[in-house]
């Protein structure tokens, strides 16, 4: 548990002296929101707001990919992680440690993200404001424990940028379907019920016990 | 790492592999002839004859999974050589087979379901697809990871991530509303008179051919580390 909470103190305050990984997803996220306004100039707003949260969730899923990619690449250096696999105790604390920092990141990105998609695009959320960062929440847990479990696999292969999302987006599908589906429902009417977060806190449970269970092997060397 | 090769694995591999040969050399003239003798359908011609590849290439698609995921549970556990031979084996005959389904699948779909009809995103073909990107992505992340050792560790782990992945996605595309526009699994009684027969022999006979795929490539790979053992083994002898 010390080791989780060490990573994680340690990785947000490399991260915020560097500011390298915050910095590229968010400009990668806006690039992104600003091509889509080029994608469909002039839609009607009815259309607009039908594939908001589709197009919201593939820029978070993109912007996640960017980010998690990076996850391991400070290790890699001096050969770090073999210093990390001989830290004490069950390998599975160091999962958790790097999947919360990047959880924190991600997180970050995406809030700030959302801000200028709700403010270029012209909508109103605010209203869904609270059940949105729960969903946010739910999917990004299922995201960055597949991502770093996949992420310590990928940063140690060749052509890592192109395998980890070869590896990640066939898992995530399901999650990202989930979360369009749970965005537009709460967006719509209700807010966020039962029925539609039981899936994603089904798929953060599991991919966040696969990768703490299977996080021991990717560091066997 | 404790590793077999094939004076261990080898030779029941190459005996069961000589059985499966035979049980197959036997049934495929008669699988090819059930098939040709078969009644035509009615409405669909002579196209419905692809009911006699398509659903035994699923099955085999799927237990090629099911082969990868536990062979490579096994190599986890016990971090033997012949084990992630065997889940390579499953991944690569699973991907022919999963390629096949996605073949014969739209040939029918597109005469059953009128011109343009190659593809539906249906729950059961949407599923497909993905289990066969999973199957590209465990093939590419073991050909892109350098050493033998780590990547066998890492495709174990993926594969195992894989086969948690069906029940997931079948339950995911089926609640945001996949049409169900794919046929129902066969229903006993189902099938029109004559039709039976040469369905289960077209299961009976692919069935075979993917054990004897899995064997044969399970042999070959496990002929090819041990080539490359005996390669090394002079160099390991006399460092000079």
């Amino acid at each position: 548990m010390n080791v989780a909470l060490a990573l994680l103190w340690k990785d947000l305050l490399c991260e915020w002296r560097s500011r390298d990984r915050l910095v590229a997803m968010m400009v990668f996220s806006i690039l992104v929101v600003v091509v889509f306004q080029f994608a469909w100039p002039s839609l009607p707003r009815e259309q607009v707001e039908t594939l908001a949260p589709g197009v919201l969730w593939v820029i978070y899923l993109f912007a996640a990919l960017l980010g998690l990619g990076r996850t391991f690449t400070l290790e890699l250096e001096n050969d770090a992680l073999t210093a990390l696999a001989l830290a004490p105790g069950t390998r599975g604390w160091i999962f958790v440690g790097k999947a919360a920092a990047s959880f924190v990141l991600i997180g970050t990105v995406q809030a700030l993200t959302a801000l200028v998609f709700v403010l270029f695009f012209r909508l109103d959320w605010r209203g869904a404001a609270l059940p949105l960062a729960l969903v946010v929440v739910l999917a990004d847990l299922a995201i960055v424990s597949v991502g770093t479990l996949f992420s310590a696999m990928s940063a140690r292969s060749r052509f890592r940028e192109v395998l980890l999302p070869i590896l990640l987006i066939p898992t995530l599908i399901p999650v990202l379907a989930a979360a369009v589906r749970a965005t537009t429902a709460t967006l719509a009417g209700p807010g966020l019920t039962l029925p539609l977060a039981q899936p994603l806190v089904v798929m953060a449970g599991i991919y966040a016990i696969l990768g703490f269970l299977l996080f021991d092997p990717v560091l066997d060397e | 790492m404790q590793s077999r090769t094939a004076s261990g694995a080898g030779v029941p591999a190459a005996r069961m592999r000589a059985v499966l040969g035979w049980i197959l050399a036997g049934l495929a003239p008669v699988y090819a002839w059930t098939v040709w003798k078969a009644p035509l359908d009615s409405v669909q011609g002579v196209m419905q004859k692809i009911l006699y590849v398509h659903p035994p290439t699923a099955y085999g698609a799927y237990l090629g999974f099911v082969v990868t995921a536990v062979a490579g549970g096994l190599f986890l556990w016990r971090g033997r050589e012949d084990h992630d031979r065997l889940a390579v084996a499953g991944a690569e005959v699973g991907t022919v087979f999963c390629t096949l389904m996605l073949i014969t699948g739209p040939i029918w779909a597109r005469g059953a379901w009128g011109p343009g009809n190659w593809w539906v995103w249906d729950a059961r073909l949407t599923l497909t697809l993905l289990l066969w990107f999973v199957y590209l992505a465990y093939l590419l992340l073991r050909s892109f990871t350098e050493g033998d050792e780590r990547a066998a560790r890492f495709a174990s782990i993926y594969g195992i991530v894989g086969i948690v992945l069906i029940p997931l996605n079948y339950w995911i595309i089926d609640l945001v509303g996949g049409r169900a526009q794919h046929p129902q699994n066969i229903e006993r009684g189902s099938l029109g008179t004559g039709m039976g027969l040469p369905f289960l022999v077209g299961n009976l006979t692919l069935f075979f051919a993917f054990a004897y795929l899995i064997v044969l490539r399970w042999q070959t790979a496990m002929l090819e580390s041990a080539a490359e053992e005996a390669a090394l083994a002079p160099a390991d002898r006399d460092p000079g």
